[in-house]
């Protein structure tokens, strides 16, 4: 009887302290091992849906954002990251917490107006500063595997500053009266007070997600971190993507093409071989059959991942060119080669006959008027 | 001994004060691909084009210095040479031949043998469309240290006619008033300093995992 109030005890006492501490990785929906531009995807994607602004109705949505931002707080951080691996959310030293929003805005810019998209539209008279628009060049490789670009942001913000100063300035109309019947119309610059405001530069860091399948000139906005406005609000910062032309492969849509030269041997005999994909992962063909020049193999699901579904790939598309010597053979390499060609020929029809080909194998007049006309080096 | 811990003692307190110091953007480099501000340290005004064509000389596009921080027609984008792109992120090397484009015009900083309106010094012009211009688009960063540094004042040379890229004060009137001459100098000297001010600076970034890394 006793042991068992022990243990009921024991068992008490865990539940608490497990529902204490958060599961931060669970949050995030992230492996233990995930890295650190799985932990900003995983942020970024799960912040537009858990946001406060877009769930009013919830009541413990607050709650959650703060989670997530508390778990991407600490799974950024590699020092803070490896404590809490090691000991726990207790375990964490009382350090700086960036505030939610902070964290919210390295990715999106200022969200205040950023869920209010009406508000955007009822303030059409407010003055906005300019847009800034930044190419960014982005290779296939990024495109296939994602990355994030981080990038500092130094800009003037409007501060408080001591006395007023003139706003809102505009042309009016003046009419004034010469005399009687008598008038004039002049223009007049009118001006309102406003506190003075200063230019004070500020810096923070943004972070730039290359989604998996981005396609050119699909823009990135982080609201408000365009040029300020003194009588209004700041215009927005955007990324427009640049996919750079890659030396191997290129792209058709979500389709990757790619060319790969073939000796005459391999044409006719067959080959094995790897292809080092964008990721590094290798794609493996075989083929035991003739390979004719122009030959294409589709490899499906190698190719890009689909932009809105990551989960559907295109298809990798090889197609083979088959080299030729480069120069003519003397007589006596033909010679050579034609001796060389016969032996492997029968060695190579004996083969044939052995193995079951369901195209039909050549016959050996064919193989040998083949290689009178087309030289072979080597033939095993 | 006693001396052992004070220096133990003050080791530590050294490292806590250099992490402090490594706060979120100690970021200090101009990289490949960012856009930049660059502000004359001796007149106080930021490179600045706009659709406005010069009245004389080449007749291109002018290149001017305002006074105004807060003007999106201040914003140049750093790449490499004609054909030699630059990788995204990487640090300008001292020495490093660059272009520098006009975000809004996308026409790149550029001189040539004509005489700039004011001063008949040599005229500096924004040329080309979509970024591509000619040869005397290209430029040399001169700096003291191994890489351009945001807080650095540095001098720009030309490639083509070996001039620096300089403010001596002359202001132009309507319809650009206020607004100070840029122009190419032969002699290398305090007019022709420029500092890295507000912008988008991109960070070194590393290149996605392979997946035999793993």
């Amino acid at each position: 009887q006793e042991g068992e109030g022990l243990t009921g005890a024991h068992v008490f006492i865990c539940i608490i302290s497990v529902s204490v501490t958060r599961d931060f990785y669970k949050i995030l929906g992230v492996p233990k091992s995930a890295s650190i531009r799985d932990i900003k995807k995983a942020y970024r994607k799960l912040a537009l849906q858990l946001h406060p602004d877009r769930n009013k109705d919830d009541p413990e949505a607050q709650d959650r954002f703060a989670d997530l931002g508390a778990a991407y707080e600490v799974l950024s951080d590699e020092e803070k990251r490896k404590q809490y691996d090691m000991y726990g959310e207790e375990g964490l030293k009382e350090g700086h917490h960036s505030s939610h929003d902070d964290i919210f805005s390295s990715f999106f810019g200022n969200f205040g107006t950023f869920f209010g998209g009406n508000q955007r539209q009822q303030d059409r008279n407010v003055p906005r500063g300019n847009d800034i628009v930044l190419d960014l060049e982005v290779t296939l490789e990024e495109v296939y595997s994602g990355n994030f670009v981080e990038v500092v942001r130094n800009k003037p913000v409007a501060k408080e500053a001591p006395g007023k100063r003139k706003c809102n300035c505009r042309q009016e109309m003046r009419t004034t009266q010469l005399g009687p019947g008598r008038f004039q119309m002049t223009q007049e610059v009118v001006c309102d007070e406003c506190p003075n405001v200063k230019l004070v530069n500020e810096e923070r860091t943004l972070e730039v997600e290359i989604e998996q399948g981005v396609r050119d000139d699909m823009e990135y906005p982080f609201i408000g971190e365009g040029e300020p406005h003194i009588d209004g609000e700041p215009g927005d910062l955007r990324f427009r993507i640049k996919v750079m032309k890659h030396p191997v492969f290129e792209r058709r849509g979500d389709d990757l093409y790619t060319n790969v030269t073939i000796s005459l041997v391999e044409a006719l005999v067959g080959f094995e071989m790897d292809i080092h994909h964008l990721d590094g992962h290798k794609v493996h063909i075989v083929r035991d059959k003739i390979t004719k020049p122009g030959a294409k193999v589709w490899k499906k699901g190698e190719g890009l991942p689909n932009f809105d579904n990551n989960n559907i790939r295109g298809s990798l598309i090889v197609t083979f060119d088959i080299e030729f010597p480069k120069e003519q053979l003397d007589e006596q390499q033909k010679e050579g080669e034609r001796e060389k060609a016969l032996d492997g020929v029968q060695g190579y029809v004996q083969g044939e006959s052995e193995r079951q080909d369901v195209n039909g194998s050549i016959g050996q007049e064919v193989l040998c008027s083949i290689f009178k006309h087309f030289p072979v080096s080597h033939l095993q | 001994m006693r001396y052992t811990r004070f220096f133990i003692r003050l080791a530590v307190l050294v490292c806590i004060a250099l992490k402090c110091e490594s706060g979120e953007t100690e970021f200090n480099y101009v990289t490949c691909g960012s856009l930049v501000k660059l502000l004359n340290t001796r007149h106080n005004v930021r490179l600045h084009s706009h659709d406005v064509k010069y009245g004389s000389g080449s007749g291109q596009q002018s290149v001017t210095g305002v006074e105004s921080a807060d003007d999106a027609n201040s914003y140049w984008r750093v790449r490499g040479k004609p054909n030699e792109p630059c990788q995204r992120g990487a640090p300008i090397k001292c020495g490093q031949a660059i272009r520098l484009t006009h975000m809004n015009t996308g026409r790149n900083l550029h001189t040539h043998h004509f005489a700039s309106p004011l001063s008949s010094n040599q005229e500096v012009s924004a040329f080309g469309e979509n970024g591509e211009g000619d040869d005397l688009d290209v430029w040399t960063v001169q700096c003291s240290g191994t890489h351009w540094e945001r807080d650095e004042a540095v001098r720009f040379k030309h490639k083509g006619t070996d001039v620096f890229l300089s403010v001596t004060g002359e202001q132009y009137s309507h319809p650009i008033r206020g607004q100070r001459e840029v122009h190419g100098m032969p002699s290398a000297n305090h007019h022709n300093y420029w500092k890295a001010m507000e912008g988008v600076f991109i960070k070194t970034s590393v290149e996605p995992r392979h997946r035999d890394e793993l």
